[in-house]
């Protein structure tokens, strides 16, 4: 799904909290203002925040998604086998009382109920997971978010849905900036597929290091070259260290450290980015200076890329148990 | 008795409530077990500072064609939802492992038995001892191997053997959104323990939550983490209009931040510090709620 936008870049943490939102906001705003054409796509389907952040106030587009659908339970032709609850691989059929009925929270859509009912009870009703939605930021360039409906499956369909809506409205000269979900699941793969650099936030405690290096295993499978920014680094010295060590036994490019900084929930209050709410702190020098950096590296994209892709392929390769007689 | 702790945004301190609630309850005297249902990125062992237990595997069905017996009828990959069964263009049907849900579907539909159950590794199930100040309990960990993007049967499986361990308590630990991975931890909890950070994100995403626990039927609590950072008007206001109370406040503080970094759970290093008061007191409400009782189960 190569697009026509000049350069995707994916902000990542694995760990929810780490700054990803902070330094996503600041990172667009910073390209905005020196004249790069920017559009942000908010990838966090199941807690979208940059609406609140970029004060998207009014949605300009707003388009709903439907998923694969949801099983439904036919009760008069139900003959109460019971064979759908044994066959449903995601536990979303119930057995309450003596009728069989599905939790539509958390039905992913697959049928295989319907395929192994012998009455023909079983049918599929369409199924809204959420909407995809376009806004002009307070600061004039265009937000891309969604917001799945609580409990629902297929928030990688929405995030997929997205990148495709920006770069319909992207031009070749566009960087898309994506802020992604917590986590390393679909919402996750789904951002970075295809992206082309990852730009990954971490906050120096053992937990951070933790999932940075299981989000850092993601881009490596996708062949990603990965800048990395150290979240609230004066925490912990020691792990802030650890990190940076880290990073540079992995080629990825260290583009700056944010110290921790009271104007940072100060601005989040008051919902804005830290480098508007208060350009003077330390946070939003700091942030400031690492934009800087990230815009050199699009600027110098080659070269930097070259030298930043991991050297060794990582691909990723399932672990198969092969069946007996194949 | 089942709590699911959980709270939307991430980074709100739901690994530090679960963990230090678990063992303010095993401090009561009852017989808990933690379960990390954060299968994407657990780190409840991170925070108790131990090595997590042998891994059980947790396997995906994943079909195997056996061309032998395939009639190129093209039922298995009209039944594959996610598209997960491609064919070529003389009809022979080929299996994309990384799209492959595991359903079965395409095991029900094939009418010629050409189908065959191979399996796929796509995470693991750890159980890992805890004893430290007199205090014991279990931890079960989920976690999704990396690259795998269906973290669902990895959390159905932790949760599934967390639960089959005896316990007075079963804490759950959720991941962040409110999304189907969290709806499944929630489903059939008893209470749903909802930490919120007092920002307006946090607000926003308690409120996706607050909404998940009310479409499930579970009764939730929202507790307030790292309370003083800023004004929890917001958060206040959401919980208010779903009918739910604030039971309790952790202010924020240098030592949960420092317990934290060492892997020192803050109950058991700093019982006297405000915050670890505060969610002792709040596993002796959990502990009423459940009818637990003074002193344990």
């Amino acid at each position: 799904m190569r697009s026509v936008v000049a350069l995707e870049l994916v902000v990542a943490s694995g760990k929810g909290g780490a700054g990803k939102s902070t330094v996503a906001s600041a990172l667009a705003l910073h390209l905005h203002r020196e004249g790069w054409d920017v559009i942000v796509v908010d990838a966090d389907a199941t807690a979208p925040n940059q609406h609140l952040l970029l004060g998207a106030s009014s949605w300009e587009r707003v388009e709903r998604v439907e998923g694969p659908g949801v099983a439904v339970i036919d009760q008069g032709r139900c003959d109460g086998c019971g064979k759908c609850l044994e066959a449903c691989p995601f536990g979303a059929i119930l057995k309450v009382g003596e009728r069989y009925v599905v939790n539509s929270v958390v039905c992913e859509g697959c049928m295989a109920c319907a395929l192994v009912c012998r009455a023909g009870a079983i049918s599929r009703a369409r199924s809204e997971v959420g909407v995809v939605r376009i806004a002009r930021t307070r600061y004039g360039f265009t937000l891309v978010s969604a917001e799945l409906l609580p409990g629902r499956p297929n928030s990688g369909k929405l995030v997929a849905r997205e990148r495709e809506v920006a770069s319909e409205l992207a031009s070749a000269s566009t960087v898309v900036v994506v802020d992604s979900a917590p986590g390393i699941g679909c919402q996750v793969i789904a951002s970075l597929a295809g992206a082309d650099m990852a730009l990954l936030v971490a906050e120096p405690t053992p937990a951070g290091l933790s999932d940075l290096r299981r989000v850092h295993r993601l881009t490596r499978h996708f062949m990603q070259p990965s800048a990395l920014v150290i979240n609230k680094s004066d925490i912990s010295r020691e792990v802030s260290r650890e990190i940076a060590r880290y990073a540079s036994e992995h080629g990825i490019d260290l583009v700056g450290e944010i110290p921790y900084d009271d104007a940072v929930v100060e601005s989040v209050s008051t919902m804005m980015p830290v480098t508007e709410y208060r350009p003077g702190s330390r946070a939003a020098e700091a942030l400031s200076s690492i934009a800087s950096r990230v815009e050199g590296i699009l600027r110098g994209w080659r070269a930097w890329s070259e030298e930043h892709r991991p050297k060794r392929p990582e691909p990723y390769i399932p672990e198969i148990i092969r069946p007996r007689g194949e | 008795m089942i709590i699911a702790v959980s709270g939307g945004k991430g980074g709100t301190g739901k690994s530090t409530v679960a963990v230090n609630l678990a063992l303010a309850l095993a401090g009561l005297g009852a017989k808990t077990v933690l379960v990390d249902l954060d299968v994407e990125c657990p780190n409840d062992h991170i925070l108790l500072g131990v090595e997590l237990g042998p891994a059980k595997p947790v396997e995906a069905f994943l079909p195997f064609i056996d061309y032998r017996r395939c009639t190129r009828c093209g039922a298995c990959a009209e039944a594959c939802q996610p598209s997960a069964i491609i064919r070529s263009r003389d009809g022979l049907p080929f299996v994309v492992p990384r799209l492959c849900i595991g359903c079965r579907a395409c095991l029900y539909a094939c009418p010629s038995g050409a189908i065959l159950e191979g399996k796929r590794i796509i995470g693991s199930v750890h159980v890992t001892g805890y004893e430290a100040g007199g205090v014991a309990i279990r931890l079960v960990t989920g976690m999704l191997r990396e690259g795998e993007e269906h973290a669902m049967p990895v959390v159905l499986r932790a949760r599934e053997e967390g639960l089959a361990m005896e316990a007075d308590v079963h804490v759950l630990d959720t991941a962040p959104g409110a999304g189907n991975a969290v709806a499944a931890a929630i489903s059939g909890a008893d209470l749903v323990v909802a930490v919120a950070e007092p920002t307006p994100l946090g607000a926003h995403d308690l409120d996706a939550i607050l909404r998940l626990a009310r479409e499930l039927g579970v009764e939730a609590w929202v507790v307030v983490n790292k309370e003083g950072i800023a004004r929890a008007d917001g958060v206040a206001e959401v919980a208010e209009r779903h009918g739910t109370p604030i039971i309790a406040r952790i202010p924020y503080s240098g030592a949960i931040l420092a317990s934290y970094l060492s892997a020192r759970p803050i109950v058991l290093h700093s019982p006297g510090e405000p915050g670890a008061r505060e969610i002792s007191r709040l596993a002796r409400l959990v502990a009423e709620r459940g009818g637990l009782g003074a002193g344990g189960g």
